[in-house]
């Protein structure tokens, strides 16, 4: 009798868990965020109580890009289009983007679009071309990027390009009075600054096994020498070559932390915020970084300059945006494409600046917010946004994710000494020559 | 005729399951492993019959990948049997605090692989871990040790970390099995003249034996499966990257079905012929 009572109990039990499973409600309009959107961390809506008369979308980005409440509101006050916003990390989108499309599903009808990943997105047939207004393509230039055969696939919304910073007050300490211009004097004063004993380590430099590290050869080639990638999209030999020496100088002259090995990219470049290293060319949020007391504890030593170049300052710089897209398999095109042109507006961009501390892809935004002194300590930015260049003369392949693994692996092999520079090269070049044939 | 249907009736429910969430998939996955599919040409999928096999076969990145996994696997599987089972001991040993040692045992069970991985990536970072302070204040070195930037000690560490997660539930296994074997029959061999080598060699190991098989595979597909502590402790890396890793790579990062889904099938069959193995020379007939 007891085993039966406690039979029937467990039965019952299990019934009214699976029942509370399947129940809830299911947001409206769109096919897919059952799927592949219930993993998101959080999902919120700009309207729950009623479905927008304007239709409605989801919209799948990492935490840095969800606008505020009242944001999504005013979007929905203005168009009548409700947004399912799923906050998802930003290494998870990709994968989800590519088993729902491999599935023929839109994960989400607006997604994020990694720079890195709009020219295999493009070859998979993964994005609806958008319509962009001449004035807007002449004030962003990050927009090349995510343009293929003259289809604008994305449009950015974060500006990240490559700046470069140093501290002001060891340069005093070390007696070095003037800004590095070259490459050449970046590497003799970090000579400088640690014979003198004020920093042991003074180059921030990535060498983890990861894609910062990649990039970071990229915009070291680039502005080095103007050039990463021929026209058939192999490596530039002399160029890659002569940047990967450049890293094997540094490591053997243990001006790198030999912790930047193996802890992460990030954690490499924010030992300029602790003092721990002097010199730094990597994202624009550390400008921000370097005035906000709870990342940094040398405030007012951290100089944003021009990146420098071979013979003086580089006459280009790379950037690393990130973009918001539709995906081709979604049922809400129209509106998902309002809902872009609305988050990407000017007056969108100032104010996920004040909310999102986003930095601005239209350089008129840009320079309003430098002017009104809403970005602090911004010294060369605006003038280095002006350099924005893509280093692939046919747009990011759509091999872009091997050719990345291999080069990161090899330079972190050269890191840790298993190859020389050359091997290193020699590696790469294999690999993206194979991969620029298929 | 009722009693005829009545069994297959109540097995349709998992036959279906195991159809739809195993047979199923496996299928799939063989024949896409026979395609050229990779998600970038979507205009160029084909069959290529078992030339994807071949390339993998060939080449050195998979060659790589199967020794760390192999190194993986025996570190592994040797340590935690022999932890494990030394464990299982200690908890049967009947004392006040048993119950809280077992829950206490069983807690790296408990924990998700990559928070076990980044939990150790903390002891193990070579700028502030735990570990190099503790070398650097016992004087054991004078600076930072790099414990994650060279292959064999990286496998090492990984194996170490999937040892830690592993041994609760070999000794779980081990300590049920040791729990089932009859007083009786220890007691009889005391009487006989039995010392306590022998009786563990004649009575306990040999009856422990097919728990110990249950353990084996079980950490066997574990150590072969290991994938969040190795992302964690070293990423993407080709330092220490093992089958899974290659299998994850080539499909969701290359974005090449095709490929990886060849990768992952062979995965499946070195756990599965593994897995026959032990079942087949460790659950045998005992005779005491």
């Amino acid at each position: 009798m007891k085993k039966k009572l406690i039979s029937t109990l467990l039965i019952l039990s299990m019934t009214a868990a699976m029942a509370a499973g399947c129940s809830g409600k299911e947001s409206s309009g769109d096919s897919n965020t059952g799927g592949n959107g219930s993993a998101s961390s959080d999902t919120t809506t700009s309207d729950d109580s009623t479905d927008g008369e304007g239709g409605s979308i989801t919209f799948m980005a990492p935490d840095w890009a969800i606008p505020t409440d009242d944001q999504l509101k005013a979007f929905t006050d203005e168009t009548g289009i409700e947004v399912t916003v799923n906050e998802v990390g930003w290494d998870d989108i990709r994968d989800k983007m590519v088993t729902a499309a491999a599935g023929g599903q839109a994960v989400a009808d607006v997604v994020e679009v990694d720079w890195s990943w709009v020219g295999e997105f493009y070859a998979a047939d993964w994005l609806e071309p958008l319509d962009v207004s001449d004035e807007v393509k002449a004030d962003m230039p990050t927009l090349e990027t995510f343009t293929k055969d003259g289809n604008v696939l994305a449009v950015p919304y974060a500006n990240d390009y490559r700046l470069s910073y140093y501290n002001t007050k060891q340069y005093e300490d070390a007696e070095i009075k003037e800004e590095p211009q070259t490459w050449d004097e970046v590497y003799a004063n970090c000579k400088t600054l640690k014979e003198k004993g004020v920093c042991e380590y003074p180059f921030a430099l990535p060498l983890n096994a990861e894609e910062k590290t990649s990039t970071y050869l990229m915009w070291l080639a680039y502005t080095m020498n103007g050039i990463v990638f021929n026209d058939d999209g192999t490596l530039n030999k002399d160029s890659v070559l002569a940047a990967l020496k450049y890293e094997e100088q540094l490591i053997k002259d243990e001006l790198v932390d030999p912790a930047d090995k193996t802890s992460s990219g990030m954690d490499a470049y924010k030992r300029i915020l602790s003092g721990s290293a002097n010199f730094l060319t990597g994202p624009t949020s550390f400008v921000s970084k370097s005035t906000n007391e709870e990342d940094c504890s040398v405030i007012g030593q951290i100089t944003p300059i021009l990146v420098p170049g071979k013979d003086a300052k580089a006459t280009v710089t790379m950037a690393l945006p990130e973009a918001l897209g539709v995906t081709k398999f979604s049922e809400n095109k129209d509106a998902a494409k309002k809902f872009i042109e609305w988050y990407t507006s000017a007056e969108m961009q100032e104010a996920l600046n004040e909310t999102n501390t986003a930095i601005p892809t239209l350089n008129s935004v840009l320079k309003k917010l430098i002017d009104d002194g809403k970005i602090q300590n911004a010294g060369a930015m605006m003038e280095q946004a002006e350099l924005i260049a893509s280093p692939f003369p046919g747009g990011v392949p759509a091999y872009y994710a091997e050719m990345s693994n291999t080069m990161y692996n090899a330079i972190n092999k050269m890191a840790l000494g298993e190859m020389t520079a050359d091997e290193a090269y020699a590696e790469m070049e294999a690999k993206v020559a194979e991969l620029a044939a298929e | 005729m009722k009693k005829k249907i009545l069994p297959y009736l109540l097995l349709s429910p998992m036959i279906l399951i195991m159809g739809v969430l195993v047979f199923y998939p496996i299928i799939a996955t063989f024949s896409y492993s026979l395609k050229k599919w990779k998600l970038t040409a979507p205009n160029d999928i084909h069959m290529v019959g078992l030339r994807n096999y071949v390339s993998i076969l060939n080449s050195d990145s998979f060659w790589y990948s199967f020794q760390n996994t192999l190194f993986i696997l025996a570190v592994v599987v040797l340590l935690t049997t022999v932890l494990g089972f030394l464990t299982s001991i200690f908890l049967n040993i009947d004392v006040k605090w048993s119950g809280i040692l077992l829950a206490v045992a069983m807690l790296p069970w408990a924990l998700p692989p990559y928070v076990n991985g980044i939990l150790w990536k903390f002891v193990f970072s070579s700028g502030y871990g735990f570990m190099n302070k503790t070398v650097i204040g016992l004087g054991l070195a004078d600076k930072p040790i790099e414990w994650l930037s060279s292959r064999w000690s990286l496998l090492l560490i990984v194996s170490l970390v999937v040892t830690w997660r592993s041994i609760p539930f070999t000794a779980l296994v081990c300590l049920a099995g040791r729990q089932s074997i009859p007083g009786g029959l220890y007691e009889a061999a005391r009487i006989d003249g039995g010392n306590r080598r022998t009786i563990f060699r004649t009575i306990t190991l040999p009856l422990m034996l097919p728990f110990l098989a249950i353990g084996i595979t079980s950490t066997s597909v574990t150590a072969i499966n290991v994938f969040d502590e190795i992302i964690a402790l070293s990423g993407y890396s080709d330092l220490g990257k093992n089958i899974l890793v290659e299998s994850y790579m080539t499909t969701f990062s290359f974005l090449d079905f095709g490929k990886g889904s060849a990768v992952t099938y062979l995965v499946m069959l070195f756990a599965g012929i593994l897995g026959i193995f032990y079942l087949r020379s460790l659950n045998k007939e005992v005779e005491y």
